[in-house]
């Protein structure tokens, strides 16, 4: 549940940013990468819509039949917060099913077909920041909230690591070029991260720099390592609940994930290696979710 | 239905029904219509919006109210000694600008830029311009704004006015005429930025389509500038945004525009002046300031030197400065080029400076000091608009054909017993563009003023700027604390 709805955040915010560069650039818009990471379209189905902006956001946040869509994110969420209602609040729940409507509404899809696509986005990331206000203000801090924050930022570094990936495809793997920065840019916008990084780099764009509060800042609550140690701090509390076998697994692969990652000699002002980092950390966190899952939830 | 058919470019361009009600005045030229109908470069626009229902424009028109509200972009304007805020008008349809034209007007403000801060730099040293007769030394040195204790203060990289905010206005010849320079503290940009965010939102799709030049780059060129004017030993300057507070009118613009560069936004009060070195009081003690990005006024900035009451400033700041160990941003004393008495000499210093001639016009303006203008101008006072020399935001201005007799009357007087505090110019009939009012378009009269940062690698202006709007019928006064709005202002690709 909690996993589903850190992506529905981290999409909601991925959409809204590419579609205010659409909206500021001369040159035609492409999505491609955006529809590569969050659809399943064939080929020639992406070259339809991959310039058309409008067609894209409703394919990715209503689209039905696409897996990755906000709609299914959501309903899914919503389906697994029934299934735990004895641990969750009745407040969470309540927001989540408010959640579940509201993308349901027909002035949604109308807003993003014909109205101002920003209003939708921004009504849905609203409410998304409601419902962590909610559990941040009603859930005890007992064993669900902390499975909730590993879910969490699990899922947070997965996106992480995702747009990071679409960025660096943009510009073909390229970090020496002036053209770089700007995509940068917008995967900081992404990760609510521009303003902190005008604040720590005093305004000056290097893609290094970018790249290493995006991946290493752990003051920045959208960074890779951020989510690592927020992941370890939650699951450590849960030590109390846990077949110490199966806590002692766990623990094992998220320390070797935070540690590859800390401890990665990357070099930051090169696209393919920063690729191959990406990579790493992408596979050492499908590790623990698929060791969560045998572990914890019974899914072998 | 009832369309109107006209021809442009030997194309058919079909008039939308929203524009059937839309009559310019003959003798103002009109920034979307032109002898042949509508002008090529609103064509484009014109057609993205003909399908749009009236209802539909409503909508766009409420939902741009909703975000400024929301969004907080507001100024304040004082009344009874009550700070009120206000939302700044925004008008949704956008004023267009061709390439063609946009390229005339960069070139002319580079230029006119240059010249005004070789000026700044000459009448505070060497004074060549006076010694070789081209300005009257009278002229300056009775200019309130003509700081002594700017001479011979050496600036970084000998520039002066960093930020300026060039007013322009189009005559009824089309051509654009230079109507100030606001070379002190130009505010407005964060309404160029924030107006382009809006258009984004109301009409979704146009900017791309429409082959619109972005704006988005200003604070990082500004902050580039900034930081490029600390000292040269200084690996990490630290550039600060002084404010004279919550309560200053443009307090939303310091806001934005610290936060879109990630600068500290500071008061007086936040800085303090040891053994001539400015500091910012933090949580972990005092941290040296290398720049300072003003926008409190001269006369505030020390009370030491300059007004003795001013709360808003720095005490000991002047002296520190003049020692060149903080860059201030804009300098002191660059009122002096941008009196408007001194503005009626810009051409003759291009000339003198930079031995090319002015790009841009100036608007014709007579110097009430001078016996013969004063007596031209008093007896074709309904001509003229009045101006006070050092007064801003369209205060202290007269516009003849609006004036009463008795208004008239009260300005002779004034002008007599001080006429150097005057000048007067033809009133310039200001273009009209286009504005979504009370339901329908109607023409009402624009100005423009673009933002040009000079910095140590030269002069860049984004393409764009703040096209402010009267929105009163029939009203000249585009100022913003006279009843004048702005809309978004497009600059297209080549």
């Amino acid at each position: 549940m909690a996993r589903y709805m850190e992506r529905t955040n981290g999409l909601l915010r991925v959409l809204r940013t590419n579609y205010v560069a659409s909206q500021d650039e001369i040159k035609q818009y492409n999505w491609r990468s955006v529809l590569q990471t969050y659809g399943y379209l064939s080929p020639s189905e992406m070259e339809t819509i991959q310039y058309n902006s409008r067609a894209v956001l409703e394919y990715v946040m209503l689209g039905k039949e696409n897996e990755a869509s906000l709609i299914n994110n959501i309903t899914r969420s919503r389906e697994n917060a029934r299934a735990v209602q004895d641990h969750i609040t009745k407040e969470m729940w309540h927001n989540l099913n408010a959640y579940y409507l509201l993308i349901r509404e027909p002035s949604i899809r109308q807003t993003i077909q014909s109205g101002d696509p920003i209003t939708a986005l921004d009504a849905l990331i609203r409410h998304s920041l409601l419902l962590y206000g909610t559990i941040d203000i009603t859930m005890s801090r007992g064993e669900a909230y902390s499975f909730l924050n590993v879910g969490r930022f699990v899922e947070r570094a997965i996106i992480i690591t995702d747009v990071s990936d679409i960025k660096l495809k943009e510009v073909n793997y390229r970090l020496d070029d002036e053209l770089t920065l700007p995509s940068l840019r917008y995967l900081l916008y992404s990760l609510s991260g521009y303003e902190v990084y005008l604040k720590t780099s005093r305004g000056i764009m290097t893609p290094d720099t970018i790249m290493k509060q995006v991946l290493y800042d752990e003051s920045f609550v959208h960074s890779i390592l951020y989510c690592m140690s927020h992941i370890s701090r939650y699951f450590k509390r849960l030590e109390g609940q846990s077949i110490p076998e199966s806590f002692a697994h766990l623990d094992f692969l998220i320390g070797k994930a935070y540690n590859n990652l800390k401890y990665s000699t990357c070099d930051l002002k090169g696209g393919v290696s920063i690729g191959a980092l990406l990579n790493q950390t992408r596979s050492d966190l499908y590790n623990i979710a698929i060791a969560f899952n045998k572990h914890y939830f019974g899914y072998n | 239905m009832y369309w109107v058919i006209c021809y442009i470019n030997y194309e058919l361009m079909t008039i939308p029904k929203i524009l059937e009600s839309y009559n310019p005045q003959e003798d103002i030229w009109d920034e979307l219509m032109g002898d042949d109908g509508v002008r090529p470069i609103y064509e484009q626009f014109v057609r993205s919006i003909e399908g749009i229902s009236h209802e539909e424009m409503e909508g766009k028109d409420d939902l741009a109210k909703k975000l400024f509200m929301t969004q907080g972009i507001t100024f304040t304007v004082y009344s009874d000694r009550e700070g009120v805020e206000k939302i700044f008008p925004f008008d949704i349809i956008p004023r267009v600008i061709s390439s063609e034209e946009w390229s005339v007007i960069e070139t002319g403000i580079k230029q006119r830029l240059k010249a005004l801060n070789i000026f700044l730099k000459d009448i505070y040293h060497q004074q060549f311009i006076i010694k070789d007769g081209i300005i009257p030394l009278k002229l300056i040195y009775s200019c309130p704004l003509f700081l002594r204790e700017m001479m011979y203060v050496d600036v970084p990289f000998d520039i002066y006015s960093h930020i300026a905010g060039i007013d322009l206005v189009r005559d009824a010849d089309g051509s654009f005429y230079v109507l100030e320079d606001n070379l002190r503290t130009p505010s407005g940009v964060s309404y160029m930025l924030e107006n382009r965010s809006m258009t984004v939102r109301i009409f979704p799709d146009l900017i791309p389509k429409n082959n619109v030049r972005s704006v988005i780059e200003y604070p990082s060129f500004l902050l580039k500038n900034l930081l490029g004017l600390a000292n040269r030993q200084t690996s990490n300057p630290t550039v600060v945004l002084l404010t004279p507070g919550v309560y200053n009118s443009a307090y939303f613009e310091h806001t934005t525009l610290a936060r879109l560069m990630g600068i500290e936004l500071v008061e007086g009060r936040d800085l303090v002046v040891e053994n001539h070195h400015v500091y910012m009081k933090t949580t972990a003690g005092l941290k040296k300031v290398d720049v300072i990005y003003r926008r409190v006024d001269d006369d505030f900035m020390d009370p030491l030197v300059f007004r003795p009451d001013s709360i808003l400033g720095v005490p000991g700041i002047y002296w520190a400065y003049r020692k060149g160990n903080v860059a201030i941003v804009n300098a002191m004393g660059n009122g002096v080029a941008d009196d408007k008495a001194v503005y009626a000499y810009v051409p003759e210093m291009i000339r003198y400076y930079l031995n090319e001639e002015p790009i841009l016009k100036n608007v014709p303006t007579y110097a009430l000091d001078v016996p013969e203008n004063r007596s031209m101008v008093f007896a074709n006072m309904d001509k003229m608009v009045i101006k006070k020399t050092n007064e801003s935001g369209g205060y202290g201005m007269l516009i003849g054909n609006k004036a009463s007799e008795e208004e008239m009357e009260t300005y002779k007087k004034a002008i007599l017993e001080d006429p150097r505090s005057f000048i007067a110019q033809p009133i310039i009939n200001l273009s009209t563009s286009p504005c979504y009012i009370d339901g329908k378009m109607q023409p009402r009269r624009v100005d423009l003023r673009p933002f040009a940062l000079y910095g140590p690698d030269g002069i860049s202006i984004v393409p764009g700027g703040l096209t402010r709007v009267a929105l009163k019928e029939g009203s000249l006064v585009v100022n913003s604390s006279q009843g004048g709005g702005s809309k978004d202002t497009w600059v297209l690709g080549s």
